[in-house]
């Protein structure tokens, strides 16, 4: 490039320097009007105002974001900010004016095919743009953006053929390269923006080698997914993974539902017993205690106290009056005995009467 | 009125004769200047030229970076794996004289690259390995590609800037058999995930058994020690009492054990004169 743009602005020099065209020119005006003199009338005036529209034709705007790019005789000359310029007329001189602030988009592996009635856009993908081969043998749908500006305008206007084919070109490329370097797991999940600075960086030195003026603003991954044969079961995976994390939190629900009882349980039991103990040995005291309040005053009077509880616990049991008694003497015991009817005989019938 | 028709006349024929004499390069071109077809200048860049009327005449030639693109065609690699791949090349005419020469047209200049890249490019992966070609050695194999080619197309007053691989992809065969690949090796995975829960749930929820089942056995156990400890108690606080008159305790005993039992439906035989009827005699 260097020795390029010296070469050619020594050729400048070279032809302008001494500005012999110019002269020639002039030559050439001052007959004309020297001529023109010699006829009376219309055609002076008329010369005059053709050779002020002429010379008006060299006043130029040039608007913001945009530069002024001046050629004499084809030769870039000058590069002009926003605002009002002049420049020799034609055939001399003439001005490009590319647009160097506008952010210009390339898009890959789709194309925006228009809009619909709500306002959205609508989309169309391009399966031969945007399938590529991943490191691991692997096919990935890539759809991406690339934006750009004019960096440097006479790069961009004089040394590459169709610059704006050639970004999108080089950018499928260097998009393939760095996605032929991961794996679709990383081109599908973590590795985006990494892909994306490392596709620019690339995109860039090779634009740059270019000479194309081209200032890579950003690349962009806009949808990366599996291809769409595959895609089902890409999904798949995706709800595998949250069924994995239902199960496992199904069953921590579980667990939560029963440890909980279970202490409860466990405390409800130890409790029981705890007070099983209290009221055995409670009770046990309160018995031991009226024991011996009793043993205390049968010891002072023992034969009457004695026989009068005997006598009361007799009366008590003989005074219910379906206490069956049989009272017979010694003598008829001993007869009486064998013929006992021992059987149920008595109890059945004592039942009945006592159902009645 | 004569005059008029010479001053027009003479104005023409000058205009034409300076525009014989006059021309200009473009930025984007360069010029070589042919005397009666033999070239007389080295080359001209972008400017304003002069040449003498009728006898000189130039060929404007473009300075700028071209594209070509190659279609896409099958390549093989080393191990024989059949590739699409289409690539692009930058090229620029640097020797506008020895290109005029023997090509003459950007078209033709095409034409010829597209032999010899299209033959490089192949020779090229066909010395790699399909994984080489597809990621690591990528770069490596075009920057191959480009001096190759730019040795050959020296001659022509060429110079490749750029052969860059653009798509390298399968053959349509080949991609159906990845794609079944890909989805076999994503069912295996949500396989994977579905049985590792699977795996997991099962572990929480016998653990949670387990603890649950020790901690009503540790409760069972302790449970069982204390009504022991209760019933230990209460007997020596029995004994303790009892045994300061084991004999009351056994008429006392005895007279509610009578009293208990002894009631409806029970048959008592009595003999007079003993015990509770000692007087009836």
């Amino acid at each position: 490039m260097n020795w390029d743009w010296e070469k050619l602005q020594d050729k400048r020099q070279r032809q302008f320097g001494s500005g012999p065209d110019f002269k020639g020119l002039g030559d050439e005006f001052k007959r004309l009007s020297e001529f023109n003199f010699n006829i009376p009338g219309g055609p002076k005036v008329i010369f005059i105002i053709v050779a002020l529209l002429w010379l008006a034709s060299g006043i130029y705007i040039v608007e913001p974001g945009e530069v002024g790019v001046v050629k004499r005789f084809g030769a870039y000359d000058r590069t002009t900010g926003p605002g009002p310029h002049y420049h020799i007329p034609f055939p001399v001189e003439s001005v490009l004016k590319p647009k160097v602030s506008e952010v210009q988009k390339i898009e890959v592996g789709y194309v925006t095919a228009g809009m619909k009635q709500d306002g959205s856009f609508q989309y169309r993908g391009v399966p031969e743009e945007a399938l590529m081969l991943t490191g691991d043998d692997n096919i990935v749908d890539v759809q991406f953006i690339v934006q750009f500006q004019i960096g440097d305008p006479v790069e961009w206007l004089f040394r590459l053929q169709r610059p704006v084919p050639t970004v999108k070109a080089a950018a499928e490329a260097a998009m393939r390269e760095v996605i032929g370097n991961k794996t679709i797991d990383s081109v599908l999940t973590s590795g985006k923006l990494e892909i994306q600075n490392t596709t620019k960086e690339l995109l860039q030195s090779i634009l740059d080698r270019y000479n194309s003026g081209v200032t890579v603003v950003a690349v962009q991954l806009q949808d990366v997914h599996a291809p769409k044969d595959v895609m089902e079961a890409f999904k798949d995976v995706a709800s595998a993974m949250e069924d994995k994390d239902r199960f496992i939190n199904e069953a921590e629900s579980y667990a939560n539902d029963i440890l909980p009882k279970a202490r409860g349980q466990a405390a409800s039991v130890l409790n029981d017993a705890q007070a099983y103990r209290e009221s055995v040995v409670r009770k046990a005291q309160g018995e031991a205690s009226r024991f011996l309040a009793m043993l205390a005053e049968y010891n002072k009077a023992k034969d009457i106290t004695h026989d009068r509880l005997f006598i009361e616990a007799m009366e008590e049991i003989f005074s219910n009056p379906d206490l069956e008694k049989i009272i017979m003497s010694d003598e008829a015991l001993k007869h009486a005995v064998p013929y006992l009817p021992l059987d149920r005989q008595g109890r059945v019938k004592s039942g009945d009467k006592g159902g009645k | 009125m004569r005059s008029l028709v010479i001053v027009i006349g003479s104005l023409l024929l000058s205009a034409i004769v300076a525009m014989q004499c006059v021309y200009t390069v473009d930025e984007t071109q360069q010029a070589i200047l042919l005397q009666l077809g033999k070239p007389v200048s080295e080359t001209l860049g972008p400017g304003l030229h002069f040449k003498l009327p009728f006898i000189q005449n130039v060929v404007l030639i473009d300075s700028r970076v071209i594209s070509y693109e190659a279609s896409s065609a099958e390549v093989l690699t080393k191990e024989k794996k059949t590739l699409v791949v289409d690539n692009y090349a930058k090229w620029r005419i640097i020797d506008p004289l020895q290109f005029y020469q023997t090509l003459r047209t950007v078209e033709r200049a095409k034409a010829r690259l597209d032999d010899l890249i299209y033959a490089e490019v192949r020779v090229a992966i066909g010395s790699y390995s399909m994984k080489e070609v597809v990621s690591s050695r990528r770069a490596e194999i075009m920057a191959v590609v480009t001096s190759n080619v730019n040795e050959t197309v020296k001659p022509y007053g060429l110079q490749i800037m750029d052969v860059r691989v653009k798509r390298t992809d399968l053959p349509p065969q080949n991609e159906k058999a990845i794609f079944g690949r890909m989805r076999s090796e994503r069912e295996r995975q949500a396989k994977l995930y579905r049985s590792e829960g699977l795996e997991e749930s099962a572990k929480i929820k016998s653990t949670a058994d387990k603890e649950r089942t020790i901690l009503l056995a540790d409760a069972n156990k302790a449970s069982e020690t204390l009504r022991g400890q209760g019933d230990a108690d209460a007997t020596r606080v029995y004994s303790e009492a009892l045994g300061q008159s084991p004999e009351f305790y056994g008429f006392m005993r005895s007279l509610e054990a009578y009293r208990k039992s002894l009631h409806d439906n029970s048959r008592v035989v009595l003999t007079p004169g003993s015990g509770f009827l000692k007087y009836l005699k």
